[in-house]
């Protein structure tokens, strides 16, 4: 947009300055990576004492536990993800497009919510499945134990295939039918052609999806926590709780962020390969698969993923959440010094709110940057702007307390912290969104403006703006989303007197209080659903 | 573009600088000092389970209406962290701990200010500051408790060290390293029977696959609905569990004359050194040591209140008969590091 004519001619452009954009994307990117790099040094510059007590005593074990969960948890959800998006786009599985939508909503919920459902339904003896067991005499049936390595991959996998699901499902849809035929033609039996064709075919998407979610798996706290299975997330938290020092817990966010940023780089690489699921003009969408008789078995593990992954964890939160409101004394529980349930809701909404608008005001240059100078310092600020991705919660909460305190102590113990974290974290997500609408804009409606003697920015609020409004808003919706359900950067975070509902939710849920929790929950849910709704109705998988 | 968006940006932070200062700002300090008139904000930092400090805030919210009582919980370290890395930039007017220790510790590192409340001298000396920066409230024993349908009277531990006996594998429950009680029991054993045995006692925990929790209220419905026969809280989650109606025992370990008797604690208060609403910060610890302060803490959550004359729950039982450990609150501290050390070694939860 700004001198796009430099597109077109690649010696008028190598002699031009550089844009002036590249130094407002140059900013952004550098606040994205600085508190990565704060934390990295602060890890290098560790004790190596310290270095080789925490590689003796803790490493190993906090490694392969990472590893193994994050292993796990991807394969699982790339199996539950491509089987339900599978089944409902191609069979004739019956009510499959309203399982399009409910096998989305468990986005809504933060798997430390699903976590705590988890717990409190299947806990030995204490349970409510254990105890209605026990109360009819069917006690002698044997209960999975809910907590441990299989019960914090149950409760990810549970929550977290959705992702899996979104992206292969758009992958099902775009395929073209004519590479099934030509398979069926030259004597591949259906399920070679699956194997053979159709697998192959979605891949990126799925890579794409299970990449995303070996982040998200590395970054998770509540579950972990909850459920006593140590993995480096959790274990940073409890250092940040136990001596006064912060050097073992910048070690371990180190070593942490090192392995999120070779995760990162794969699933950055897969995702410049999966944009060229490009449909074209022959294109015609595949025949469903007749399921026959077996019809009723692919409607029940839709059925069964639905209630697991969301109606018995809301009904759940709905029935506590009325037990709670209906007692007087849990209701009053709900007052934390002088501040109420309203007041979590507003500073939820609020602090959300501001990282949304925050997060893509700052992704806009990074986005007509690596757009419009495609080049290698633009692709440079684009992936630098991503390593949010990379760091989990707990060390945007570790770096930023110590960058805050050191340079910037007046923000020290401000809502605007938290609001800082959020936009750290979740920054990708707008820059992913702001990019994919820059792109789908044709430069020559920037250049006609600018020939009409529009100077940059005008041609930016005039006519850039309300064309990528949209993608804008979907960016801002995947943010707001996130930066709802956070947990540990809040919880390490918030000044005094700033609760919102995620952090309600744990510290009760923690002490084992539900029926207080429980609203809180409930409501985080609720809100959720709204950003979701308007995030999945863009998805090409809910238009029909 | 960038001349032209700075503004615009510029103006947004301020907006939300102007948002969020509202919790940064100094207050404005009520001129008067004894009258219910105590206005702004007053900010706890606390490490204590927030059911069991709820009711005393709430009561002093309702004495001084004009006040805004903010708390701010975690775990006890976690608090004391943040504390030290505010000393030059103080944010929280009052810190409430679980135990002693932190409390001298923070002390030293110059965090409070000090301050005799009134009724400061009816208070026991072992549980106050020589140079008065932090004050005892409430005492606490360190027990086990049981589930009664689960444990016969004849096969009950007596000692803490018989929860590393085999025979009570995967029956145990307690509170993980990160709560302070739990920190401060394993700093006290150090100085009590020394950090050898206090290593094997932990080890001898995690062989017998006790289950560590979040914090005491996990533990006790655990027992309380008999996921676990056996629990290691303080001596009031008995009680709170009792009062729900379970069917549960308490235990006073390590009463023999050759054993280090039953570990206690108490529970502290202190002002922040830099506070800035000080006369409301004054009139929270006044309160917190009155009698009618105390009565909340005995009455609601069957603590041993350290205030003189101040009747304790009728269900709760005095502490006169039993063997106390010896315990030295300056050499405890300086044990800190090696309970942190153990904590790693053992692999603590």
């Amino acid at each position: 947009m700004f001198r796009t004519e430099g597109l077109r001619s690649n010696r008028w452009r190598q002699t031009t300055p550089i844009p002036k954009i590249a130094y407002l994307a140059g900013w952004v990117a550098l606040l994205a990576v600085i508190p990565v790099i704060y934390i990295l040094i602060r890890a290098l510059a560790g004790d190596p004492e310290l270095w080789q007590r925490i590689i003796q005593t803790r490493l190993i074990k906090l490694f392969s536990n990472t590893l193994l969960l994050v292993l796990t948890v991807t394969a699982g959800t790339s199996l539950l993800g491509v089987s339900m998006a599978w089944l409902t786009e191609r069979t004739d599985v019956s009510g499959r497009k309203i399982f399009r939508w409910l096998l989305a909503l468990p986005l809504a919920i933060p798997p430390y919510i699903g976590a705590i459902v988890h717990l409190a339904l299947l806990r030995p003896r204490g349970g409510l499945i254990s105890q209605w067991l026990e109360g009819s005499n069917l006690a002698f049936i044997p209960l999975p134990n809910p907590t441990g390595f299989w019960g914090a991959a149950f409760v990810l996998i549970i929550f977290s295939y959705p992702y899996v699901f979104l992206l292969s499902g758009a992958a099902f849809r775009s395929l073209n039918v004519s590479y099934d035929e030509a398979a069926r033609m030259l004597g591949r039996t259906p399920w070679q052609t699956f194997w053979q064709v159709t697998i192959p075919s979605i891949r990126p998407g799925i890579t794409a999806g299970a990449l995303l979610v070996a982040l998200d798996i590395l970054a998770e706290y509540g579950t972990v926590a909850l459920l006593r299975f140590e993995t480096f997330s959790s274990a940073i938290f409890v250092q940040l709780a136990g001596r006064y020092d912060r050097s073992a817990a910048s070690i371990l966010s180190g070593v942490l962020i090192l392995l999120a940023l070779v995760i990162l780089y794969g699933e950055l690489r897969i995702q410049g390969r999966a944009q060229f699921t490009q449909i074209g003009s022959h294109w015609r969408p595949a025949t469903l698969i007749q399921l026959g008789k077996q019809q009723i078995w692919g409607f029940l593990a839709l059925l069964f993923t639905v209630l697991v992954s969301f109606i018995i964890p809301v009904g759940l939160l709905l029935f506590w959440s009325t037990q709670g409101i209906l007692d007087h004394q849990t209701f009053s529980g709900m007052q934390i010094g002088s501040r109420g349930l309203v007041s979590f809701i507003y500073n939820s909404i609020w602090s959300s709110g501001s990282a949304a608008l925050l997060a893509v005001l700052f992704s806009i240059p990074i986005a007509i940057y690596v757009v419009r100078y495609p080049g290698k310092v633009s692709r440079l600020f684009s992936r630098l702007s991503q390593v949010g991705y990379a760091i989990p919660g707990v060390v945007v909460a570790l770096s930023l307390v110590m960058l805050v305190n050191r340079f910037l102590p007046f923000l020290y113990a401000t809502p605007l912290v938290v609001v800082m974290a959020y936009v750290v974290r979740y920054i990708p997500q707008a820059v992913r969104s702001s990019e994919s609408a820059m792109r789908q804009l044709s430069p020559s409606l920037e250049e006609a403006s600018r020939l009409l003697k529009r100077n940059a920015f005008q041609t930016f609020i005039q006519v850039t703006m309300p064309l990528i409004l949209p993608g804008l808003l979907a960016g801002s919706a995947l943010v707001f989303l996130s930066s709802l359900k956070e947990l540990p950067a809040t919880l390490l975070l918030r000044p005094a007197g700033f609760e919102t509902l995620a952090v309600r939710v744990w510290i009760w849920s923690e002490e084992g209080f539900y029926f207080q929790a429980a609203p809180a929950a409930l409501l985080l849910v609720v809100i959720s659903i709204i950003p979701l709704y308007f995030l999945l109705r863009r998805e090409s998988i809910f238009k029909q | 573009m960038l001349h032209k968006l700075l503004p615009v940006l510029a103006a947004l932070t301020l907006i939300l600088s102007a948002c969020a200062g509202s919790t940064s700002q100094p207050d404005p300090i009520s001129s008067n000092e004894n009258g219910n008139t105590l206005s702004g904000k007053l900010i706890v930092y606390s490490g204590r389970s927030e059911p069991l400090i709820q009711p005393v805030l709430a009561a002093f919210q309702a004495k001084y209406p004009q006040l805004e009582v903010l708390l701010k919980s975690g775990s006890n370290s976690q608090m004391a962290n943040t504390l030290l890395e505010e000393k030059a930039n103080p944010q929280a007017d009052v810190f409430i701990t679980t135990e002693v220790f932190t409390a001298h510790a923070l002390s030293q590192e110059g965090v409070f200010q000090s301050y005799e409340p009134v009724g400061y001298q009816n208070l026991p000396d072992a549980y106050k500051a020589g140079d008065a920066s932090w004050i005892g409230l409430t005492q606490r024993m360190r027990v086990i408790m049981y589930n009664k349908d689960l444990v016969s009277q004849d096969e009950l531990p007596a000692s803490m060290f018989d929860l590393t006996d085999p025979k009570w594998k995967g029956q145990i429950a307690a509170a993980g390293s990160t709560n302070a009680s739990m920190q401060a029991q394993i700093a006290s054993m150090i100085q009590l029977v020394g950090q050898e045995q206090t290593e094997a006692w932990l080890n001898g925990l995690m062989d017998n696959e006790v289950t560590f929790f979040g914090g005491h209220s996990d533990v006790r419905k655990a027992v309380g609905a008999g996921e676990f026969k056996l629990g290691l809280v303080n001596h009031y989650y008995y009680y709170l569990q009792l009062a729900e109606g379970s069917n549960v025992g308490i235990i006073y370990p390590d009463q023999a004359t050759d054993e280090m008797g039953i570990i206690s604690n108490a529970t502290t208060a202190a002002i922040i050194k830099g506070s800035r609403n000080p006369n409301a910060a004054r009139a929270f610890l006044d309160f917190l040591v009155s009698t009618e302060g105390q009565k909340i803490f005995a009455e609601g959550n069957y603590e041993y209140p350290l205030l003189n004359g101040v009747a304790l729950h009728p269900d709760l039982e005095p502490t006169d008969g039993l063997r106390k450990a010896n315990i030295e609150l300056t050499q405890v501290v300086n044990h800190f590091d090696t309970t942190f050390d153990l904590i790693d070694m053992a692999n603590l939860p």
